[in-house]
């Protein structure tokens, strides 16, 4: 019967929509809340209570912070909590945690938070067995006297290097844990795997002690340090089972799932205008509120333009907007606009407009994202624009840049937030970069500008690549930007005095094409969600998927020049 | 603390040999305190006679002076006087650390 029902169980987990509600077993199991920001969802809901947390990280991962976040936190919400601390002096631990904000010293005067200096004395000796029972004696009497729920026990293996034997040390350790289950406290321990590689002597011995065990690393990669989070075991509950990019950030330690990709996305929002009439018309109707704008061309021919635009036209209706720069400061930003007659200053005093300005090689991904995500939250905008996704390569690779994307695509999604994306190309575009590779099924509504080389001289083009939800034009206009903004003009013939796009006439069609836009947003949809199957399952190991984003990419123009339509001159 | 300082001084003063003074940490009756315990008890019986005091402290019973002293294994002697002070952790069943602590000779322990 039994084996029965754990079948069926498992039938279901692995069916189970990501979506809904705990299975049993989670229900069953009562969990703490870290109350640390982004944890809880990983760990669907906290750590066990009253159980073992086992905290495994290297040196600089910051296991040691994430403890003393996890009880600072809890006493913070009614759960005092007890700090054991074998490797750093206690003064240094109260600084550190200053830093972020944590007074520790005022959790201590109101026993809501105890710090015990555990580290060993230099000048003991030894002779002859011993224990750990000093430890326990303190950590249970200083418990019943402040009425503490969680334990932290830091560097445990600073601690169990005294010992001599193995059997000792599982001794010891079987006796912290029997001790931490009968006192109730739900306890982490941070432990520190051996500096050079190979198996820790005590690798086992946590191993079966620990109900959940959480491995933190910190790595470099292209010069840039990124910090994961994995829950490798979690006794009784399902968890997520990814790597996650943490930060420590000004207060504390943060990190964001991507489990919950596509799940949460509101549906596109009312026609918003774009800021010019006649880009407004060949849109079908303007941009729709929460979609993701991308804005392709070559440098100089106007994306920023075209950006500002359209948010001084949203400031203009009383709206907010983020402006995500990694090219330009603000300064240069806000000059460079204003000789195309687009006044930004009096929204930014106004408090519509902020700037986030960071060189990408400043931070890492994950504290780019934390970065946009603080500012999105202080200011709760409609619309966020990203200047420029081509740049955020740089903040560690494509990988990198892949995450922070994603995850800013997920959050504007989420909240119905419009994101505009501009998008740098190289001069031998391809249709890839254009839209935006990995992203590209996030991607509402694509305009590639354009330089096409005629005998008059250049010109400047833009066109409509993708609409999703709504009929528009595909052909190539002439837009000219003068010093009184942009200027879309008539539909670009081309040299020889062809039009572009379906039409033989230089009319506009908008209806026609609604078929296609839709048609393609079904394919759309069913690869959203294959891929949010695959995000689930695997964490960032995104090379295999790339390939297959690649390989199931609608019928798109290959060509150099995608601009030239679908069936021209055909 | 100074106190622990003057008083092998007074003592030398005195022409006597040192004052020994004895922190010992057990934890209730477990076996490693029992040992530490007795062979404290049978030292300063048989080499320290009427030179040592014994404290002894249990953890479980006062956990703020476990707290105070950082004591984290038991047993744990600390040895105040004479100075410096020493720590040695451990049942004490090999009582040669303790009597080089103390600058005793081996020999004499079971006099």
């Amino acid at each position: 019967m039994s084996s029965k029902q754990t079948k069926q169980f498992a039938i279901e987990e692995a069916g189970r929509p990501l979506a809904a509600s705990p299975p049993p077993v989670a229900q069953r199991l009562e969990k703490t809340p870290t109350y640390v920001c982004g944890l809880d969802d990983i760990l669907e809901g906290g750590l066990p209570r009253g159980r073992t947390t086992v905290l495994n990280g290297a040196a600089g991962s910051g296991k040691t912070l994430l403890g003393l976040e996890f009880l600072y936190r809890g006493a913070l919400h009614g759960e005092p909590g007890i700090f054991v601390g074998f490797e750093e002096p206690t003064a240094q631990l109260r600084q550190d945690a200053a830093t972020l904000g944590w007074d520790l010293a005022a959790l201590e005067k109101q026993k809501r938070f105890f710090l015990l200096d555990a580290r060993p004395k230099p000048e003991t000796l030894s002779s002859g067995r011993f224990s750990l029972n000093g430890l326990l004696a303190i950590a249970a009497g200083q418990s019943h006297a402040m009425g503490a729920r969680r334990i932290v026990i830091d560097a445990l293996e600073v601690a169990l290097r005294l010992f001599d034997t193995p059997q000792q040390v599982r001794n010891e350790l079987h006796a912290l844990n029997n001790w931490v289950r009968e006192s109730g406290l739900t306890a982490v321990l941070t432990v520190r795997p051996p500096a050079r590689g190979g198996v820790s002597l005590f690798e086992d011995f946590f191993e079966s002690m620990g109900d959940c065990i959480i491995v933190l690393d910190a790595r470099v990669t292209e010069q840039i340090s990124t910090r994961r989070l994995r829950v490798v075991k979690y006794r009784g509950s399902s968890f997520g089972r990814n790597e996650y990019p943490y930060v420590i950030s000004r207060t504390g330690v943060r990190l964001a799932a991507i489990t919950s990709v596509g799940l949460r996305h509101r549906p596109l929002g009312e026609r918003i205008s774009s800021g010019n009439a006649r880009l407004d018309e060949i849109l079908g109707g303007g941009y729709r509120r929460g979609a993701c704008i991308l804005l392709a061309g070559l440098p100089g021919v106007g994306k920023t333009t075209l950006a500002a635009t359209f948010l001084a036209n949203a400031c203009g209706r009383n709206e907010r907007v983020l402006y995500i720069g990694f090219e330009e400061s603000e300064a240069a930003m806000i000059h460079n606009v204003s000789s195309t007659g687009i006044a930004l200053q009096p929204h930014i005093e106004s408090g519509r407009l902020v700037f986030l300005t960071n060189y990408p090689e400043a931070l890492g991904a994950e504290e780019h994202f934390m970065a946009a995500l603080d500012r999105i939250g202080a200011l709760a905008p409609q619309h966020v624009v990203v200047d420029a996704i081509s740049a955020c390569y740089r903040m560690g690779g494509r990988q990198a840049a892949f995450e922070y994307l994603m995850r800013l695509l997920n959050v504007c999604k989420e909240r119905a937030i419009t994101i505009m994306l501009l998008n740098q190309l190289s001069s031998t575009a391809e249709f890839t970069e254009i839209s935006g590779n990995e992203i590209s099924s996030m991607v509402d509504t694509v305009i590639l500008l354009n330089y096409r080389l005629s005998q008059g001289g250049t010109n400047r083009t833009l066109q409509v690549l993708k609409s999703r939800g709504s009929g528009h034009s595909n052909q190539a206009y002439k837009f000219s930007i003068t010093d009184d903004g942009f200027e879309v003009e008539d539909v670009y013939l081309g040299e020889i005095n062809l039009p572009t796009g379906i039409a033989s006439p230089p009319q506009e069609h908008t209806g026609q094409f609604e078929a296609w836009p839709l048609a393609s947003e079904t394919k759309a949809k069913e690869r959203e969600s294959k891929r949010m199957r695959l995000a689930e399952e695997r964490a960032f190991q995104t090379t295999e998927r790339r390939a297959t984003f690649t390989r199931k990419k609608p019928p798109a123009p290959t060509s150099q020049r995608p601009a030239s339509g679908r069936k021209a001159r055909s | 603390m100074k106190k622990d300082k003057n008083i092998p001084a007074d003592n030398s003063r005195n022409g006597d040999a040192p004052v020994y003074r004895f922190r010992l940490f057990v934890a209730g009756d477990e076996p490693n305190s029992r040992q530490a315990r007795a062979t404290l008890e049978r030292l300063c019986a048989d080499q320290l006679r009427g030179r040592a005091q014994i404290q002894v402290v249990d953890v479980f019973a006062d956990y703020q002076a476990a707290v105070e002293y950082r004591v984290i294994v038991v047993p744990t002697l600390i040895i105040e006087a004479p100075p410096p002070t020493r720590i040695i952790v451990g049942s004490l069943t090999d009582a040669g650390p303790l009597l080089d602590a103390l600058g005793l000779a081996q020999g004499e322990s079971r006099a």
